[in-house]
């Protein structure tokens, strides 16, 4: 791979927490390189460490060895540029704000115009299709409408990377595939790096360019699946030999569970 | 919307049960207190009683009736714990935020907080009224520390009770503290500084009462003491009782009315799943 395309660069990455007097490794040794552009999913089951790693990705922890790199530059540095965009497993929405505002804020940290403001968030509301509903107040949406605002609001800083910790997994089936679509329509249009956490195969494997797959005790990187559906995926594909096929290699490549 | 409706007017209805059964059990009992006791007045009068000594026009104490007495003491006892619930509030408020800012205020503030408010209001205002001198003064500063207690506690949980997201949200967006602050923490304690607002309101009303026993200077409490000791008509006695209790409910319903004006998602009920 060409140096100059890497976006994430995870390193020898491990994290030890120290739980009273014992020692637990909630991960030891991941290396990765995430293309510009490219959608992976982290995935794995409870307790594998997807989602540290995510969090040492974005910042949010300090790991205890290893480092990882963001256009070769530290995670401080890429936060402080404006890099990320994060969307949580709840929405994670201002009850007090409207919808607009809730897209507006980040911005207004920014301290940018209010003109800009406001046209940013109503491209990003146009976007996740939810225009007709920028007055409204959070606990007026449903929940797959919730999850789409903290889409809009993690894209209106126009992060160079998006990342998703479990966002659909609280959706009920039906709304989680149609997200699942409208994630994939959004990233076409937007072309961000994708770092996406779940627990469902099916998911990691619709969406993703690679799955990693992620063992627990310790957390590890247990194998890398090459997803080479061709895009853009339709619902269709979800019956596919081929996407049975995959979601069977996927589940076949996981280490004692 | 029609089950919405229907939600609503039920509230309307219990209300009523509830004022209803209030009046009934109270009538009960004054009707058993009047076939027992020789003066039943003292004990329990009837609740027409108090109506109609609402509007007796004859004067009781200086030329002034009963209800021209109650009104006139209610006004300066009143507007002191509205100045005390104010001052309560601010530096209810100056001291969540210093909490939360610090936690070493935090440990060395709070031990004084719960210490102040195990001292009974009894014990506590003989020791204002002695330093202020003023009984005034005293009334303001005693509604004031009892309304600083709920608010200060009540909002510094708010601030602890604020979603982890929220916070990871401002560091990913390279918030400052500042606008930590005021875009997260602030308004996302509002509601817990209002329930600390709706639990002192009635609170400060009832000290400031309780603080004009001690001195006979006007004031609800020093005609309260006066009637009970029967040196004017005890029906300025309930008259008081029933004054200070409506004013009581409506101040908290008032901190309930200010609330949702000033937070949009109180007034939005929570939608069913589209």
């Amino acid at each position: 791979m060409n140096e100059a395309e890497v976006a994430i660069k995870i390193d020898q990455v491990g994290m030890v927490y120290h739980d009273r007097e014992k020692e637990v490794t909630a991960l030891t040794g991941v290396s990765l390189n995430i293309e510009k552009g490219e959608f992976i999913s982290l995935l794995g089951p409870s307790g594998c460490g997807k989602t540290t790693l995510l969090r040492i990705v974005a910042d949010l922890i300090k790991p205890t060895s290893g480092r990882v790199l963001i256009d070769g530059e530290t995670t401080e540095k890429a936060r402080k540029q404006k890099k990320y965009g994060m969307v949580f497993q709840s929405p994670v929405l201002y009850e007090w704000r409207t919808v607009q505002k809730n897209v507006e804020l980040p911005l207004e940290l920014m301290k940018l115009h209010k003109d800009e403001r406001m046209a940013r968030a109503d491209k990003m509301l146009e976007l996740v299709g939810l225009s007709d509903f920028a007055q409204h107040y959070p606990q007026q949406l449903s929940g797959g409408m919730q999850q789409r605002v903290g889409i809009a609001r993690a894209l209106a800083l126009r992060p160079e990377i998006l990342l998703m910790d479990e966002p659909f997994s609280a959706l009920d089936e039906f709304t989680r595939e149609k997200l699942n679509e409208d994630l994939l329509y959004i990233w076409q249009r937007t072309n961000k790096t994708v770092l996406f956490v779940t627990h469902n195969i099916a998911e990691s494997v619709f969406l993703s360019d690679r799955v990693c797959v992620l063992s627990p005790h310790p957390g590890r990187l247990s194998a890398v699946v090459d997803i080479d559906l061709p895009r853009p995926r339709t619902r269709e594909m979800r019956d596919s030999p081929e996407f049975t096929a995959l979601v069977a290699k996927v589940r076949g490549s996981f280490e004692g569970v | 919307m029609k089950t919405l409706k229907k939600l609503r007017s039920s509230d309307k209805l219990v209300t009523l049960v509830w004022v209803v059964g209030l009046i009934i059990i109270w009538e009960l009992c004054a009707f058993q207190v009047e076939a027992v006791k020789r003066t039943p007045e003292n004990v329990l009068p009837h609740i027409w009683q108090i109506i109609v000594s609402i509007f007796n026009t004859k004067p009781i104490s200086s030329g002034r009736t009963a209800v021209q007495i109650v009104l006139t003491s209610a006004g300066s006892t009143l507007l002191r714990a509205g100045y005390g619930f104010l001052i309560g509030m601010a530096v209810g408020f100056a001291l969540a935020l210093f909490m939360k800012l610090s936690g070493l205020i935090e440990k060395i503030v709070f031990p004084y907080l719960m210490l102040i408010q195990m001292i009974p209001i009894l014990g506590m205002a003989p020791i204002v009224l002695a330093i202020t001198h003023d009984i005034g003064t005293s009334r303001v500063v005693i509604a004031a520390i009892l309304t600083f207690y709920p608010v200060s506690t009540n909002t510094l949980a708010g601030f602890k009770a604020v979603e982890k997201e929220k916070l990871d949200l401002m560091y990913l967006c390279a918030a400052s503290k500042t606008q930590v602050y005021i875009k997260t923490l602030i308004p996302s304690a509002i509601p817990y500084f209002f329930t600390g607002l709706k639990i002192s309101a009635p609170m400060a009303i009832t000290a400031s009462i309780l603080v004009d026993t001690l001195q006979g200077d006007g004031g609800l409490g020093c005609m309260l003491s006066q009637s009970l000791k029967h040196a004017m008509s005890i029906y300025v006695f309930w008259q008081i009782v029933f004054l200070s209790a409506i004013v009581g409910v409506l101040s908290t319903w008032l901190m309930g009315v200010i609330e949702k004006r000033i937070s949009p998602q109180k007034r939005f009920r929570k939608q069913e799943e589209v």
